[in-house]
């Protein structure tokens, strides 16, 4: 069966684990050695919107393995734009590739190509739906830190009514049974109810807040996410909260030793840049990580073990 | 049964008799039947608000035919799990089930989500997986976007 990755909801805590060993062990393997892993393989990088950092992640991805890629950045470049239906594209491109990325602006999209595709599907990217290869990477940079998940005490701030970074790592932290979370939003951008109802089997405790403030003493790890303007019906709301959601060098001073913090990036102004010169910073790494983990996954699907 | 219902929902001697329907939920039933095209010119009876032990009131549905297609059962079991169908032939039950919604319902509701690939690849057909029987909760398998059956508008 070919091995596709379109949702975090398919995968279990050993699929995860899975991942999540593969690159540790890409990055003991040398440059040299890497690039003999997929040569003559081809990888279709199918960007139907565009999204330079996660397509150029794939790209070196598979540039490293030793792999080909062939594809577009976005759609109006392409036979799309003339008319061309979504399986034609897929079928077209089928017979040059041997893997397809997909980013798509509709919810599903990866599911459907990976129905009527022979080839393996990975999802880069469907809309507001999933972005599992984004959820890996946190995870991988996660255990990196800490060399564990189970127990961590995780803050999640900004939007987290839409963000479906945020909506994705959450489900996946329950799996490896982390049960406390504290969620720090303005009240319009509060994570949606259902997310905390998840059947877990134990018991798991949501602390909210509004004070990013809170979140410095409590949390091993604060996850950021952009507060966008368009989310606000009301611009003199957006104004108010806006300065709030915004974590500089001096909040940090009463930081645990061990804290990180993450952002999916690009950020805009949730995160001074006097925090790049903190040792919690952690984005940059955790985007390096990404070009790890998406080597991993690539692996993962041509069925190469190292 | 009394003789006074035999008299309000005539007896068949073949077809199909949708029963122990909620009260309330046979007109939906109807509504489904009438979009069925092997249906159209077949002679249906259709009662409301008869006293039932088990329901409170029911509604009931007989219809002259020997089968129901299996999509306009599965539509049925959509709008009003639970129902039973029974079988007539020579005014003897012959067969009788109690339908519920499938585990998967393919093409048979459009996702409500504008955003879903399904709502914009044409020919492709919906997906939904019944996620919560307990409470008609369905989960579309494009966009995983969960609903409830009742909101979803059925495909004809
Ligand atoms: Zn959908």
């Amino acid at each position: 069966m070919k091995r596709d990755l379109i949702s975090m909801h398919d995968l279990t805590a050993e699929d995860i684990q899975l991942y999540l060993d593969t690159a540790a062990r890409v990055e003991t393997v040398s440059l040299k050695d890497r690039f003999q892993l997929l040569q003559g393989k081809i990888m279709a990088s199918l960007f139907f919107e565009a999204s330079t950092r996660t397509r150029l992640s794939f790209e070196a991805a598979m540039y490293r393995l030793g792999g080909n890629v062939i594809g577009f950045a976005e759609q109006a470049a392409t036979s799309v734009s003339k008319g061309e239906s979504f399986s034609d594209t897929i079928h077209t491109v089928e017979s040059y590739s041997d893997v397809i990325v997909i980013r798509h602006p509709k919810e599903g999209t990866s599911r459907h190509a990976s129905q009527i595709s022979y080839l393996p599907v990975i999802n880069a990217g469907d809309g507001t739906n999933q972005h599992p290869t984004q959820t890996l990477l946190d995870l991988y940079t996660i255990i990196k830190n800490f060399q564990k998940i189970e127990g961590l005490r995780i803050a999640f701030v900004g939007d987290l009514k839409y963000s479906r970074t945020v909506h994705s790592l959450l489900q996946a932290l329950m799996k490896f049974r982390v049960n406390e979370f504290m969620l720090v939003s303005p009240d319009s951008l509060r994570l949606p109810e259902y997310l905390k109802r998840v059947e877990t089997g134990f018991p798991v405790t949501f602390v909210e807040t509004k004070d990013l403030e809170d979140a410095i003493p409590y949390a091993d790890i604060i996850y950021m996410t952009r507060i966008q303007r368009e989310r606000f019906p009301d611009q003199i709301e957006y104004e108010k909260v806006k300065d709030a959601f915004c974590l500089n060098a001096g909040m940090l001073k009463k930081a645990p030793e061990q804290l990180k913090v993450l952002h999916p990036l690009p950020r805009v102004n949730e995160i001074a840049p006097d925090v790049d010169d903190t040792p919690h910073a952690e984005y940059f790494r955790q985007a390096k990580n990404g070009l790890i983990m998406r080597q991993a996954i690539l692996l993962n699907v041509f069925e190469v073990t190292i | 049964m009394s003789d006074k219902k035999i008299q309000m929902i005539p007896k068949i001697r073949s077809g199909i008799v949708i029963d122990h329907i909620p009260a309330g939920d046979g007109v939906h039933i109807l509504e489904i039947l009438e979009r069925d095209p092997a249906l159209k010119n077949v002679p249906i009876t259709f009662g409301m608000n008869y006293q039932s032990n088990k329901l409170g009131a029911k509604d009931m549905l007989k219809i002259q035919k020997d089968d129901l297609c299996e999509r306009t059962i599965q539509h049925i079991s959509l709008v009003s799990p639970g129902v039973t169908i029974k079988r007539i032939r020579d005014f003897e039950v012959v067969e009788k089930v109690s339908v519920q919604p499938p585990h998967e319902m393919v093409n048979l509701l459009r996702c409500l989500n504008p955003g879903c690939i399904t709502q914009n690849e044409p020919g492709l057909k919906t997906r939904f997986i019944l996620t919560d029987p307990k409470k008609n909760l369905v989960t579309c398998v494009y966009c995983e976007r969960e609903f409830s059956i009742h909101e979803l508008s059925p495909i004809v």
